[in-house]
């Protein structure tokens, strides 16, 4: 039934390969979380090519080719080479009536200063032999107030070739292309096509003589996934056949290698249909966490087969009911250890929980219910030679230890002081993402040639009504353009800016009214000029009768730019917000001090993700200890303190040198190494319990955790190879506590024969 | 390809219309090889919703590898420092697009050959009163740009830009002459225009 369901489910969409979708939504402000979401929505979709060329008639060329090339693939929304006038245009017209109201703060300035340097400025350009663009509209507008206005809506000035933005550094002229993908859920075969897309186009381009720029966040995205699908594949194959080869020399029979490949294919598979049932989507780093699942899931299978070893009326449902207690106890401890995991707010984490349980239970139920019937008349038909060493090792091993106890355990208690002491968890949201270089560089490049591309972080305003956010933003925009001059950003971008509120707009005609209306300084500038009287009269007409408008903002944003636009967060019952954009920042710190000022606050998503990363840290070492602290009860209620203590030394062992390891080799130590630990601390139990209830059937056990082990090892020694941070520190922190427990294990029963001879 | 047509016709055009018909090339031979060059200018602007013409003038600097300076005596003091990519005036960097202030220097260098880039050039006249007119081929310079004459003999002695708004200046050169060295004034003025 789970099949059919399953194979329905997996038919849809499945795949989740969206970075941002493995992070909690913010705990605490829904306000910031909604904010963040308008910062990152204009540039979610959105690919930025640059087409470089010795000159700009060769980019020109070659960016054409590119643009048909890019809206053959069908990908895009929009390609955009040829700026559209249009917009600007409209805008134009719509303002241009209330260019009393709409004062430029330079013009602003100079009318408050010295209202006659206005007019020599506009002298000055009108002789200028080049300000044909800032005199445009001299007709209309005689003091240039709205030219200057209209051109402050557009702060960086891009250079236009034939409509068409050229960018130009040392050595080369760069055209610039904007695409925006249709589909913002960036499905898995529409980010391929994108990585080929763009591959194809820079062998295209650089035939054509050109150089190709590219950045974006679903390209990013698409780096991420592709590398996370070559490492699910590299740690799936690899584990596969490692195993397959380890269980072909331990069995020499193809039905244990089947049962152990059907125990560890429908747990996989039933993880993977009810993690799609009940998250509707599962992110790919599950899937790579998932796949280590197999080493886990193998344990139930090896012991119940290594069990048969050397019985002489071995039967599967005698065996079964001998090693049942270990197994469930086993697996009781286990899904304990995920479930606390699946009380984190990372989706991430709660998937990987949900995920490796469901996998777990159904391995298991597999191995009690379906394996006894399929292994009816199974047989060890030889001894296998990896017995002979397990067997040495499980009687040699343990003796040397104890022999050595002395200095091993000052040895031990060194390393682990030591290694400890080195460890310095790190908790950067960046290592969540593996970026190769080449496209790090490119995002760099571009960033300084287009200083367009907004900063992450960015401030939220808040008043309780419009009065009070236009007061608030006002403030935050002055300490800002302190800020700016002294080097702290090189641009921002605020609402307020560009849209004086009714009481200012009022302020400003008043202003114009005073210094130039009244003094008579108006009439004579256009008389001198050589205005004639009409057009003089009309022109005092136009301004007495502009007296009483009124541009809301809601008309002003209508008619602004998209980028603008998406300032604005609008106004509830209880307040109106809007956040203020940030380019080329320079020092955080003075910018975040001006979180003092009345409704703003510093929003910078990836600081605040990093330091719910630390957090979740803390919280998930008490989760850890919870764990530890639950497997102690359970074990301590059925076996008494003192052989729990025994039991427990294990995962406990394990951990301390996992850790010590981890500061000896200045690996990662963040939130997803505990979540290893957890892993560390369920097999380490396994492991223990096994031996501990082995009683005389030492050898199978130890074959069967070896067995186990090795597998486990290496499931996980290939995660250590992943080029994703915390995937490799994930796989280093389980192969030495696995390795670890490996090695400590067999200390358990054995400890217990010899006290059993004593008694 | 455009240019291998101008330069075609103009082969083909030299020997027989010589006496007459000037060719973009040998205007350019004719103009006086030197680095620097200055002048005074008078640049009238009629401009339609006035009555009469601004007018103002100067003295101007151009120099091969730094650029222009271009400073206005009277009505006002103002001065406009150009180059290749950017205009600074006396307070700060003006917001122009680089293509009009390619243009602007290549014109004042007399630098026809750079401006058939994004001009259609055509010659006209005798040598000793050469005449070139430039219309843009960049569909949105020409929206502010009709077209551009340029008048001169071994010197460019006016200049004319007729804007597509109706307006349109005139810049007469006078007293030209090419010393070999800039004035440490000069000098100080292009020092603000490197980057």
């Amino acid at each position: 039934m789970i099949g059919f369901l399953g194979l329905q489910l997996l038919k849809n969409d499945w795949l989740e390969t969206s970075f941002l979708a493995l992070l909690p939504t913010n705990e605490q402000q829904p306000e910031i979380e909604s904010a963040i979401k308008q910062h990152n929505q204009l540039s979610n979709r959105k690919v930025i090519w640059l087409v470089g060329g010795v000159s700009a008639d060769l980019a020109i060329a070659n960016a054409k080719t590119l643009k048909q090339q890019l809206e053959d693939s069908l990908l895009f929304n929009t390609v955009t080479l040829e700026q559209s006038q249009q917009p600007y245009a409209k805008q134009y017209q719509a303002l241009f009536p209330y260019r009393f109201q709409l004062l430029d703060a330079s013009v602003r300035e100079l009318l408050t200063k010295n209202p006659d340097d206005l007019l020599q400025q506009n002298l000055e350009l009108l002789n200028s032999p080049l300000a044909q663009l800032q005199t445009a509209g001299f007709e209309q507008d005689p003091l240039l107030l709205f030219n200057r206005y209209f051109s402050g809506l557009q702060p960086i000035k891009l250079n236009l070739q034939q409509g068409m933005v050229l960018l130009a550094d040392q050595q080369q002229q760069w055209l610039l292309l904007l695409t925006e993908l249709k589909d913002e859920r960036l499905q898995l075969d529409k980010l391929e096509a994108l990585l080929t897309l763009e591959q194809t186009a820079r062998s295209h381009l650089k035939t054509a003589g050109s150089e190709l720029l590219v950045t974006g966040m679903p390209l990013f995205t698409a780096y991420g996934a592709q590398s996370s699908k070559q490492e699910i594949s590299t740690v799936g194959i690899g584990s596969s056949i490692g195993i397959i080869l380890l269980l072909w020399l331990t069995f020499h029979s193809v039905r244990p290698l089947l049962l152990s490949v059907l125990a560890i294919s429908s747990g996989l598979f039933a993880a993977l249909v009810i993690g799609v049932l009940v998250f509707g989507k599962i992110h790919l780093l599950t899937l790579v966490f998932g796949a280590s699942l197999i080493g886990v899931a193998d344990d139930y299978a090896q012991h119940l087969l290594c069990d048969s070893l050397g019985e002489q009326d071995w039967n599967p449902r005698k065996s079964l009911k001998f090693i049942l207690p270990g197994l469930t106890l086993g697996l009781v401890n286990n899904l304990l250890s995920y479930a606390s995991l699946s009380f984190s707010p990372f989706p991430g984490l709660q998937e990987v929980a949900v995920f490796s349980a469901v996998g777990l239970l159904v391995a298991w139920l597999t191995v009690v219910l379906v394996f006894p019937i399929l292994l009816t008349g199974f047989k060890f038909q030889h001894v296998p030679g990896i017995l002979k060493l397990t067997s040495f090792w499980e009687q040699h091993w343990p003796l040397w230890l104890l022999q050595n106890k002395r200095w091993l355990t000052v040895l031990m208690l060194v390393f682990v002081t030591g290694g400890l002491l080195m460890l310095h968890p790190q908790d950067d949201v960046r290592l969540l993402q593996s970026a190769p270089p080449e496209l790090l560089q490119s995002a760099e490049k571009i960033k300084s040639l287009l200083p367009i591309t907004r900063d992450n972080q960015f401030f939220l305003v808040t008043g309780k009504d419009e009065t009070e956010w236009y007061q608030h933003e006002q403030a935050l925009v002055q300490r800002l353009q302190t800020l700016q001059t002294q080097q702290n950003v090189q641009h921002f971008e605020a609402i307020s800016q560009f849209w004086p509120n009714e009481q200012q707009q009022q302020q400003d005609y008043q202003l114009l009214e005073q210094t130039l209306l009244q003094t008579g300084g108006y009439q004579r500038y256009l008389t001198e000029l050589g205005f004639d009287d009409k057009y003089i009269t009309t022109a005092l007409k136009q301004f007495a009768e502009a007296k009483s408008k009124v541009l809301s903002l809601t008309q002003w944003l209508a008619v602004a730019d998209p980028v603008k636009q998406s300032l604005w967060l609008g106004c509830t019952a209880v307040h109106c917000q809007s956040t203020v954009s940030l380019t080329g920042i320079k020092g955080t710190a003075a910018l975040q001090q001006l979180q003092d000022l009345p409704g703003v606050a510093w929003v910078d998503q990836v600081e605040s993700l990093s330091s719910l990363f630390a957090r979740y840290r803390i919280r998930a070492s008490a989760l850890l200890a919870a764990a530890f602290s639950l497997a102690f009860i359970g074990l301590a209620l059925k076996f008494g303190i003192r052989n729990t203590l025994t039991i427990m030394s294990v995962p406990v062992v394990s951990l301390a040198i996992s850790l010590a390891m981890l500061g000896w080799f200045h690996q990662l130590f963040s939130l997803f190494n505990l979540f290893a630990l957890l892993l560390v601390l369920g097999i380490g139990v396994d492991y223990g319990l096994f031996f501990f209830m082995a009683g005389d059937r030492r050898v199978s056990t130890s074959l069967g955790v070896t067995v186990s082990a090795l597998t486990t090892l290496l499931a996980f020694g290939l995660l250590a190879t992943s080029r994703t941070e915390i995937v490799h520190a994930f796989g280093f922190t389980l192969t030495a506590g696995i390795t670890t427990s490996l090695l400590c294990a067999p200390l358990v029963g054995f400890k217990r024969q010899k006290n059993d001879k004593y008694s | 390809m455009k240019l291998l047509l101008v330069l075609l016709t103009s082969l083909l055009t030299a020997g027989f219309a010589r006496a007459e018909q000037l060719t973009l090339t040998d205007i350019a031979a004719l103009k006086t090889n030197a680095p620097i060059t200055q002048g005074s200018f008078q640049q009238t602007k009629q401009l339609k919703v006035l009555r009469k013409p601004l007018i103002s003038n100067g003295e101007f600097t151009y120099d091969q590898s730094k650029g222009v300076i271009w400073k206005t005596l009277k009505p006002m003091k103002s001065l406009l420092l150009v180059n290749g990519s950017k205009l600074l005036t006396g307070q700060a960097q003006q917001a122009v697009p680089a293509a009009f202030c390619k243009v602007f220097t290549a014109l004042l260098g007399n630098n026809i050959e750079q401006l058939q880039e994004g001009f259609e050039a055509s010659a006209m006249g005798p040598a000793a009163r050469w005449r070139v007119q430039l219309i843009p081929k960049d569909a949105f310079l020409k929206k502010i740009i009709t077209k551009m004459t340029l008048l001169g003999d071994t010197e460019l002695r006016s200049l004319e830009i007729v804007e597509a708004s109706g307006n349109s200046t005139q810049i007469q050169f006078d007293n030209i002459n090419h010393p070999l060295t800039l004035t440490p004034e000069q000098v100080a003025d292009f020092e603000r225009l490197s980057p």
